[in-house]
């Protein structure tokens, strides 16, 4: 937002400004805001309904927006003169007709913007369907088709990557490459911007998250903040002494539990602490480490919530 | 705002040699029609039968029935031709419905987003094709039809005589206006079989059903029908038809402005 205020145009930056998407009387997206920068890879995360998808398509003009705005660099994607080569999106799996081999799927679509065939053939190579290029799509595995969608997202070389859930149906083998290809193209300025409700993957791929629920938006922030901020760290005790140093260590905002016996988990402070007590006390420690939370649990704390919060709201009207 | 993750790295720059043309899209749009094995398929049927029904029919008249002026040898001619006129259409509403039902419609329209060319450079391709193809279909099954029946009353039809040739043409620009129809309706209705559906029930059947209805105003109506406009300009003595030649012309482009004015209304303001 910033870089607005002080009129610059940062090269690649998605901004979407209360965006609100209504199909009928459902909302999929309610007053969303938020933006994405290029040079790092952004997460998309959020349960399934949450508006990931009906976001991404309003990026790339499919959708209208029942309010707001959802642009690319200051503009609205269908102003572009080519919008191959500013936002490659990689919307559906199949989004390619299941009689026409994949070859001719990119070729028809480079033909738009007078692309040459040696970088279909490139992306073809680069996604590693060489061998089955000339079949037909229909034929495809999940993972293929998803393999095929991503081709068509860098087929124009593009600025800006906007890719809904390009995991699903890949293997071990394509989800690290396809890990290692994003932070690649991250690195090399490009805005990267993907989708997923798996967790572990955005914590591993991702540096940036936004993340809604029910069509809003719940956070936007660094994976690192996200996890500290809403993940349950914890210490985690193992003590011949566990009863007495509970009884020690008790106090306002600070949690105990025993999940089995000699084993404390100990919320609301800190490892440092919880070691000093002990130490004051002569009581023996067997182990004293802190346990994160994953990017799993904050999520599932945040969306939590979210629908908490929701279903609150509408038992009060 | 992780300032310094922006500035730490350069800004990309993609590639600046490409633009979305409508050229473009007509080349997009030759590649999407060839490269689907229905298109070749149906337009080899359309083939067969516009000239192995014209041959048949011309083959079997007998000689007593084998009277009248040119349009009698051109209704035995093109009788396979008339009817491919089904083919052509459904394929037509393929090309724009089987987007919607595959999900290619997506693809498509991302890389061109003001969407009306995908709708023109469709109509443009498909037509021309058509055009190419029934041109020479038309032709050919004419001399062909014209060496079978030579010896009987309409055999000596000449394409020197008064109207022949403007009917053959006729016939080609009948063929070619119920595919575009075609694709309009498609484009509206995004859908394969309601578009066929409505093709054949409305546009082919209604119009020749309504005859049937005791009012007087439908008879008068029925000639204005989208489906019935074309028939003047496929005959020889236009004296006959409800229609002068110029106005079927006016109708068939009356048509042709409010189906694709409806279908580009429609594209523009739809979800895909």
């Amino acid at each position: 937002m910033n870089d607005r205020a002080a009129g610059r145009s940062v090269v690649g930056m998605i901004e979407i400004e209360h965006l609100t998407k209504r199909y009928g009387k459902k909302t999929a997206v309610d007053d969303l805001t938020f933006a994405v920068k290029p040079g790092v890879v952004t997460g998309f995360l959020g349960p399934n309904g949450a508006g990931k998808s009906t976001t991404m398509r309003a990026i790339v003009g499919l959708d209208a927006p029942t309010s707001g705005l959802a642009r690319v660099n200051g503009k609205h994607y269908s102003e572009f003169r080519s919008p191959l080569t500013e936002v490659g999106a990689l919307l559906e799996a199949k989004s390619v007709h299941a009689g026409r081999s994949a070859y001719k799927h990119l070729l028809a679509l480079a033909r738009t913007h007078g692309i040459p065939t040696k970088r279909v053939h490139e992306v073809i190579d680069l996604v590693g369907l060489h061998e089955v290029a000339g079949k037909r799509v229909g034929g495809f595995s999940l993972g293929m088709g998803q393999r095929l969608g991503i081709a068509v997202a860098l087929l124009g070389d593009p600025a800006v990557l906007i890719l809904d859930e390009p995991v699903n149906g890949l293997d071990p083998d394509g989800v690290k490459w396809i890990r290692l290809l994003l932070k690649g193209l991250a690195s090399e300025g490009r805005t990267v911007f993907l989708s997923s409700h798996l967790m572990s993957e955005l914590a591993q791929t991702a540096e940036h998250l936004i993340v809604i629920g029910q069509g809003k938006l719940l956070a936007d922030t660094t994976v690192d903040d996200f996890v500290s901020g809403n993940g349950k760290a914890r210490v985690r005790v193992v003590s011949p002494d566990a009863a007495r140093l509970a009884e020690h260590l008790a106090g306002p905002g600070i949690t105990i539990a025993s999940p089995e016996r000699g084993v404390l988990d100990v919320s609301g402070t800190e490892a440092a602490v919880v070691g000093q007590t002990a130490a004051a006390h002569g009581l023996v420690l067997h182990e004293l480490r802190t346990d994160r939370g994953s990017l799993e649990d904050a999520f599932m704390q945040l969306t939590a919530d979210a629908v908490e919060y929701r279903q609150t709201m509408e038992g009060a009207k | 705002m992780t300032a310094a993750a922006m500035t730490e790295r350069p800004a990309y720059a993609p590639p600046q040699q490409y633009r979305l043309t409508f050229v473009g899209e007509l080349r997009s749009e030759w590649t999407k029609l060839w490269s689907l094995r229905s298109t070749w398929i149906v337009l080899l049927c359309a083939v067969v039968f516009s000239g192995g029904l014209g041959a048949l029919i011309s083959a079997s008249v007998p000689d007593e029935a084998a009277v009248g002026g040119a349009d009698a040898a051109l209704s035995f001619a093109m009788a396979g031709v008339s009817l491919s006129s089904v083919f052509v259409a459904v394929l037509g509403i393929l090309t724009i419905t089987g987007e919607y039902t595959t999900g290619s419609i997506r693809s498509t329209l991302s890389a061109a987003p003001k969407r009306l060319g995908m709708l023109f450079s469709k109509a443009l391709v498909f037509g021309a094709v058509v055009a190419v193809l029934f041109t020479a279909m038309v032709f050919a099954t004419f001399f062909m039809s014209q060496a079978l029946l030579s010896g009987t009353e309409i055999g000596g039809v000449s394409l020197g005589d008064e109207g022949v040739l403007r009917a053959l043409f006729g016939y080609v620009g009948m063929i070619v206006y119920l595919a575009l129809l075609a694709i309009a309706i498609g484009a509206i209705l995004r859908n394969s079989a309601g578009s066929i559906g409505f093709y054949v029930g409305v546009i082919m059947i209604l119009p020749q059903l309504a005859t049937l209805l005791p009012w007087e105003w439908v008879s008068d109506v029925v000639p204005y029908a989208p489906g019935n406009v074309p028939n003047t300009i496929a005959v020889v003595d236009t004296s006959m038809g409800t229609l002068g030649l110029g106005e079927s012309w006016l109708w068939m482009g009356i048509w042709l402005v409010v189906a694709y004015g409806l279908a580009g209304v429609l594209l523009k303001r739809r979800d895909v």
